[in-house]
């Protein structure tokens, strides 16, 4: 019985070519977005997944909460581990990894390159994160403090096919010996190209015992069946007295699970993970079930549009001794054979797609799709799924036609004239309210990302190169460095400092004495030239002067928001007024200075972030970084020759540089990406949509045959023809978008609250996805409608 | 074999009764061939479906071997009627989509019956009607009077005791229609089939041994011809 299903369902496949090519067509399409988007978020979701016992892996992380809100970072004190350790029994191991955000030189031999991804870790960092080691000791490979372990690709790079331990590298000008080769695994959190073993760093012991050293990546692993949360209130507790912030912030210790970090800490501050998103990571796995959704509705709505060429077929199975649920049975097939053609098809072009992908996620995504059988099995699984789906509802109409009706002659299914076919009519509104829901996010995501990039941020980030000073010569002659740069007439300014936009800061306590006022404030560690260079905009005050000898020592520029938060009233008001700062080199000693300008507040992190207090002065110790404004048009001029003065005062070290606008610009990578996939993913729901839409819009034209030739007879013109046929189609969608503008505002205003600063969501936004919503249903229906209204009237009657 | 007692089918209009059969009192013995005459809408049809179990009357009793065939549950009905009863239409009805053989084929489908026993049944009717050449044919590749062959062999398939033909010969010229009356008789004669055609023609119903005569839902008259 099944063959001769089969055989009736592919020549139904070749008879009725136009209906099968839609469906087919929208399902490939809908099937291949879901496939890839499926691999993605397989992907994203396998992060930490290799690590053994993972599961009782957790980072210890902070959640602060002062009176703006809570946020979360991922470093914490090098206590913390200490006393996990010791305290709590539940432990089983405790590991501390620290950051190092600086590249350094690599040299081998002639080789002299600068490296990134590099950690300094605790000697049982591979017990706890065991990573393939192909060569070296997993216990021993981080017991030296002169000692490194390189990934495999530095290790080729550097030194071929060879084998590395014992051999050295100098690594910013110190000696180092290879102890181990590892292999990165892509989907483990840390980026890591190199460790050092934490003993590198020679930190002192009573640092190593701070509670307010927040630097450190602390993993705790648990003894098999503790309880999380259990001890994750009595470290709470045990940590209070620690953990004393001012009187409006708290500090909180959380555990978050190893599995958690890659999807759930994209808001985390402080956070070297390789991270993701799990907010759009559900957005596109919605997206994949709308586009699913979408084109399953159109396989209901042409198979229920057509119904009337099968009712016959029914009829006359029934009339040989077919029941019911056979024919049910039949139809299914049939539909589950067009899913599986799609799925073979969605699957070829999965396949052709995902280098695209991958080039765009920048991941590696395999398609092994078919080496595991499970992956067979579960595609052939999604094909009688959504065959079913599909097929139901139609073979549900199908087979209960009545043979007595459908053999007569007269029957005319489910459209007869002025009975309104809700079903389809409803389908088409759910399709086209979840495309304009994808087209409204599509915009405002797009906006918003424009805006990210484009708004005025309060300094000019445009021409400015900026790297790290490198070697003794040249930090112990700043001046002279800045002002041999100055004599190139394409270089505008040159500043040095720490706390450059988009780049690292220190914060530290600010107090006013007095009044009692305690704020913690972002550091920014300048020279004189800051402010020029950046074109910063001072509201009050002046700049810092040469010729102010105090300056130095004893000036302090704020930004509004610091002036706000320390209640010091207006920019005006403020100048003058004494703030006292506990320098960083000796907690004792205390800077006192007065505030002798303020600048307009100036985005120097992302948008994400609201401005905090931030405060300026002039600290040569921290004399690290060199921001050059370069003239406009003169950056081929200019390169060359900062590179020669960089020779002059540092030829161990080969210059390399970034602009500051670029690394801002890489600040909204994934939003970047989001914005990219919603259209591409938009566009594919609507595509698919439109498909089922062209078919429906050819049987409506086809069943109004009659009365088209009938009005053309009594003088209707063309265009009132394709009025008539389009204006049912616009109705719909009309309601569709309806429908979906609020629900897309909803979810839009969620979204952009993760963002301090966002554009607002306006209404002509709405307007516009109607419209072309609109457009694309009007261009889709007219041309069957257009056909119609063409065609000669009198051989339209005939044919009746 | 069939007996009819008292069947009424009406369709309701407002507060009007539209009648399409009225106190139909008919007995059809194991063997007969009967035709059935009137004018369109006399409710030939509506007699043949409701025989055929594919529609119901609104009011009356219907045995079919002495069973109460509207009494039955659906299942029981529809088991009685596909090991006895074959349609015939006027306009064939074949599945556009299978071939001669398929469409033969089909109703041992429906029935269960294995595939070597099915393959041996279509061969064994394809021979007997003389139709093997053209079983991989599609019914659109066939003239009217093979295509109302296919059908008529199609309902034979599954032996049934009773053919109900609805105007069989009503889309036919009249030497095709001479032939699938031909057959009939044939049938009837040498297989015993017991046939029940409704016809507009005279001719053919004189292929039977007794012509009923329907008006505006009554019978009217009933003759056996000479």
């Amino acid at each position: 019985m099944y063959s001769s299903f089969l055989k009736t369902a592919i020549r139904n496949v070749i008879r009725h070519k136009a209906f099968s090519f839609l469906n087919i067509a929208g399902l490939t399409f809908g099937l291949t977005a879901c496939i890839l988007i499926g691999l993605f978020v397989q992907d994203e979701m396998q992060f930490d997944k290799f690590i053994p016992e993972g599961s009782r892996i957790h980072r210890v992380y902070y959640q602060i909460t002062t009176e703006e809100g809570t946020s979360q970072v991922a470093t914490t004190p090098p206590m913390f581990a200490t006393a996990l350790q010791q305290e709590f029994p539940e432990v089983e191991n405790t590991l501390r990894v620290l950051n190092n955000p600086n590249k350094e030189l690599f040299e081998v031999g002639d080789t002299k390159l600068y490296e990134e991804g590099g950690i300094l870790a605790e000697q049982n960092f591979f017990e706890i994160f065991p990573l393939q080691l192909t060569y070296g000791s997993a216990v021993a490979a981080l017991e030296d403090p002169n000692s490194v372990v390189i990934s495999q690709e530095l290790a080729r790079k550097y030194f071929g096919d060879k084998n590395p331990v014992g051999k050295k590298i100098t690594i910013s000008k110190s000696p180092f010996q290879v102890s181990g080769v590892f292999q990165n695994n892509p989907k483990f959190h840390l980026p890591i190209t190199y460790i050092f073993p934490l003993v590198a760093a020679g930190i002192a012991e009573e640092r190593m015992q701070s509670w307010d050293w927040y630097s450190f990546n602390n993993y705790v692993k648990l003894k098999q069946g503790a309880d999380v949360e259990g001890l994750q209130a009595k470290f709470q507790r045990y940590t209070q007295p620690f953990l004393q912030g001012d009187e409006t912030t708290t500090y909180l210790p959380l555990f978050q699970p190893l599995h958690d970090i890659h999807l759930y800490s994209a808001d985390f501050r402080y956070d070297m993970a390789v991270r993701g998103n799990i907010i759009y990571v559900k957005a596109l796995i919605v997206t994949a079930l709308f586009i699913l959704v979408i084109a399953c509705f159109n396989f209901v709505n042409l198979a229920t549009a057509k119904s009337l060429q099968r009712a016959k077929e029914v009829g006359v199975r029934k009339t040989i001794g077919a029941n019911r649920s056979q024919l049910m049975v039949q139809f299914i097939l049939e539909t589950i054979f067009l899913t599986l053609i799609s799925v073979v098809l969605a699957t070829l072009f999965a396949w052709l797609f995902l280098p695209l992908l991958n080039q765009f996620t920048e991941k590696q995504i395999a398609f092994d799709l078919l080496a595991d059988p499970m992956n067979v099995l579960l595609l052939l699984l999604l094909a009688v799924l959504v065959g079913v789906l599909a097929g139901f509802y139609p073979a549900l109409v199908l087979s209960g036609f009545q043979p007595v009706k459908v053999l007569k002659g007269t029957f005319s299914g489910d459209s007869r004239p002025g009975k309104t076919p809700w079903l389809r009519h409803g389908l088409v509104v759910i399709q086209f309210s979840l495309s304009v829901l994808l087209i409204i996010s599509a915009i405002v995501v797009r906006r918003q990302v424009t805006y990210l990039h484009s708004k005025e941020l309060g300094f000019e980030k445009e021409q400015i190169m900026f790297f790290p000073m490198r070697g003794e010569r040249m930090s112990s002659n700043v001046e002279t460095f800045k002002n041999e740069l100055l004599q190139s007439p394409f270089i505008e300014g040159v500043t040095v400092g720490y706390g450059f936009p988009g780049d690292m800061f220190g914060d530290g306590m600010m107090t006013v004495p007095g009044k009692g006022e305690q704020k913690k404030a972002t550091q920014l560690m300048v020279d004189h030239d800051y402010i020029k260079t950046l074109g910063l905009e001072l509201v009050a005050g002046r700049d810092f002067s040469r010729e102010m000898k105090t300056d130095k020592d004893h000036g302090f520029i704020i930004n509004e928001t610091a002036v706000k938060e320390l209640g010091l009233g207006t920019p005006e008001q403020a100048l003058g007024e004494t703030l006292l700062w506990p320098t960083w080199r000796n907690a004792d000693s205390v800077k006192r200075g007065q505030v002798i300008g303020v600048v307009k507040d100036f985005h120097y992190k992302s948008l994400y972030e609201r401005v905090e207090p931030a405060v300026l002065q002039i600290y040569p110790q921290a004399y690290w970084k060199v921001a050059v404004k370069i003239k406009a048009a003169g950056i081929e001029k200019a390169l060359p020759y900062v590179k020669e003065v960089w020779e002059k005062f540092s030829p161990e070290y080969p210059l390399e540089y970034n602009f500051l606008d670029e690394s801002f610009d890489k600040m909204y990578k994934a939003e970047d990406k989001l914005r990219s996939l919603l259209w591409i993913f938009s566009g594919v729901a609507i595509f698919v949509g439109c498909l089922g839409l062209f078919g429906l819009a050819a049987y409506a034209a086809e069943r109004r045959t009659k009365e088209i030739g009938i009005r053309k007879v009594l003088g209707a013109s063309s265009q009132n023809i394709v009025l008539l046929l389009s204006g049912d189609f616009v109705k719909l969608v009309l309601i569709s978008i309806l429908i979906a503008s609020p629900v897309a505002w909803y979810f839009m205003q969620q979204w952009l609250q993760d963002f301090a600063y966002r554009i607002n969501i306006s209404w002509w936004i709405f307007v516009v996805a109607g419209l072309s919503a609109i457009a694309i249903a009007l261009v889709t229906v007219s041309f069957h409608a257009i056909r119609a209204a063409l065609r000669n009237p009198v051989r339209n009657l005939r044919t009746e | 074999m069939i007996k009819l007692n008292g069947i009424y089918k009406w369709y309701q209009s407002g507060i009007n009764r539209n009648f399409v059969l009225k106190d139909i009192n008919l007995n059809i013995e194991e063997g007969a061939f009967i035709s059935l005459m009137g004018p369109s809408g006399s409710g030939k049809s509506t007699l043949l479906n409701i025989i055929g179990m594919l529609d119901e009357p609104s009011e009356g009793e219907y045995l079919f071997l002495d069973q109460s065939v509207f009494a039955m549950k659906e299942r029981q009905r529809k088991e009685l009627y596909k090991q006895y009863i074959g349609f015939v239409f006027q306009s064939y009805h074949l599945i556009d989509e299978l071939t001669v053989y398929e469409n033969i084929e089909a109703p041992l489908l429906y029935q269960g019956v294995k595939s070597s026993e099915r393959r041996s049944m279509v061969a064994d009717m394809l021979d007997r009607f003389s139709i093997v050449g053209k079983k991989d044919l599609f019914p659109n590749q066939l003239s009217g009077g093979q295509q109302q062959l296919v059908g008529i062999v199609r309902a034979l398939i599954a032996k049934p005791k009773l053919i109900l033909a609805d105007e069989p010969t009503g889309n036919l010229n009249s030497a095709q229609g001479d032939e699938i009356m031909q057959l009939f008789q044939q049938l009837n004669r040498e297989d015993g089939v017991t046939i029940l055609q409704a016809t507009h023609s005279e001719k053919n119903a004189a292929y039977g041994h007794r012509t009923i005569h329907l008006l505006d839902g009554q019978i009217q008259h009933q003759h056996v011809p000479l």
